[in-house]
């Protein structure tokens, strides 16, 4: 996906939006299944890339409109919604796979990634595990930045505005990223290249 | 950043099937907003001026109780530390105290030990700021510092230790609410840092934390 992830979504529903945050704050419930039903599709798409968990993603994705349910009187417009429904799930998604992580590692001795098993891992099993184990393994920030450029499809922009970091500083975490893939995966670099 | 450091384009095609979600049916959706329906909209009633007067009640006590918390954290971690090096020469029934003690790489030591003092002299300072109103540049400075620090330590061989992790995830959380409070109105903060306590089962952790600390003396 090369062009902007959000943007889309941010020109199909920005013209009614104003209004239709309005009606939630005011209560009305039709108006938050409206929202929610323009914005879960793809909320649940980023906790799953995420998590790779599509239970703990689900959850994620309902505190992720309970919370914005519950602030969106305090949105105050100066990004998209989109932006700050994202915003929240990064952090909603933060706190869950942290919990997820010290459970799991309370009650068993699990692998030493720490974090949670993709369900849907299928192509070439060898390399492409590879590669998802060396994404995994990747420290939070670098992981998160990682996916939602390069595996999601957002701007630097985008994600400068979600995680409330410098653009410069989203750049020079992808780079990062990378560098730390292509050091997990030199002694396969060659089969990477054919 | 540039073209150079892309990925190789077979690895960035299969990077695109990293944990692949499935389509969302009607069904699951429906599923998922009865969750947040009830979440969302079915909680108690309380009429306006009760959750004003209840939220301004959160505001006091969250103003008082978290730094306080934050600053008994730091104390914990470091008393876990010195407990360490006393440990050796204590008598026998104190050796067991110390045995519960940190484990920290050799090197992280002095770095973690400098951290969490900085870290401790910042909270300590939380309350005054707390009571003018609003946070000084000096100290969102700083907390953006020590924040970046924790991130860095996080990613260190000194979170090998589990209680160590765990005090770092906390305090990395206490600090990015305090750097937020430049870009942030009060009122959001606070509810962040509510619900981020009530998750974290802070204040239960440091009531059982004061106690055994008590108990070791």
């Amino acid at each position: 996906m090369t062009s902007s992830a959000l943007a889309f979504e941010a020109r199909a529903f920005v013209s009614g939006e104003p209004e239709l945050i309005a009606r939630v704050v005011a209560g009305d419930r039709s108006a938050a299944r409206e929202l929610y039903d323009a914005h879960a599709p793809r909320v649940f798409r980023l906790a799953f890339r995420l998590t790779g968990d599509n239970e703990l993603a689900r959850e994620l994705t309902q505190e992720t409109f309970i919370r914005a349910f519950a602030q969106l009187g305090r949105f105050r417009g100066d990004s998209a919604l989109s932006t700050w429904l994202h915003r929240v799930t990064v952090s909603v998604v933060s706190n869950g796979m942290r919990k997820v992580k010290r459970f799991r590692a309370r009650e068993t001795d699990l692998d030493e990634a720490g974090t949670v098993p993709a369900q849907n891992r299928d192509g070439d099993p060898d390399m492409r595990d590879k590669l998802y184990r060396a994404i995994d393994e990747l420290p939070e920030i670098y992981r998160t930045t990682l996916v939602m450029h390069d595996v999601e499809g957002y701007t630097h922009e985008e994600i400068a505005n979600v995680l409330g970091v410098a653009e410069g500083t989203c750049k020079s975490r992808l780079s990062v990223a990378r560098a730390q893939l292509r050091q997990k995966l030199a002694p396969f670099a060659k089969e990477w290249l054919e | 950043m540039t073209h150079d450091d892309r990925l190789p384009e077979a690895m960035r095609t299969a990077a695109r099937g990293y944990n692949t979600p499935p389509e969302l049916t009607g069904a699951d959706l429906d599923e998922m907003w009865s969750a947040i329906e009830a979440g969302a909209f079915e909680a108690p009633p309380q009429s306006a001026r009760g959750a004003a007067a209840a939220a301004a009640r959160r505001w006091v006590t969250m103003r008082n109780v978290l730094p306080i918390a934050a600053v008994l954290l730091v104390g914990v971690a470091i008393g876990r530390f010195t407990a360490r090096g006393a440990a050796s020469q204590a008598p026998a029934a104190a050796r067991v105290a110390a045995s519960d003690s940190l484990a920290l790489p050799e090197p992280y030591q002095t770095t973690t030990s400098r951290y969490l003092g900085q870290t401790a002299a910042l909270l300590a300072t939380l309350p005054a700021e707390a009571r003018a109103g609003q946070a000084n540049d000096q100290l969102l400075a700083s907390a953006h510092d020590l924040l970046l620090t924790t991130r860095l330590l996080l990613d260190s061989p000194a979170a090998s230790d589990p209680r160590i992790r765990t005090l770092l995830d906390d305090l990395e959380l206490v600090l990015a609410q305090i750097v937020r409070l430049q870009t942030d109105d009060g009122r959001s903060e606070l509810e962040l840092i509510r619900m981020a306590l009530e998750q974290r089962d802070v204040i239960p952790r440091l009531r059982t934390a004061v106690a055994d600390i008590s108990a070791d003396d």
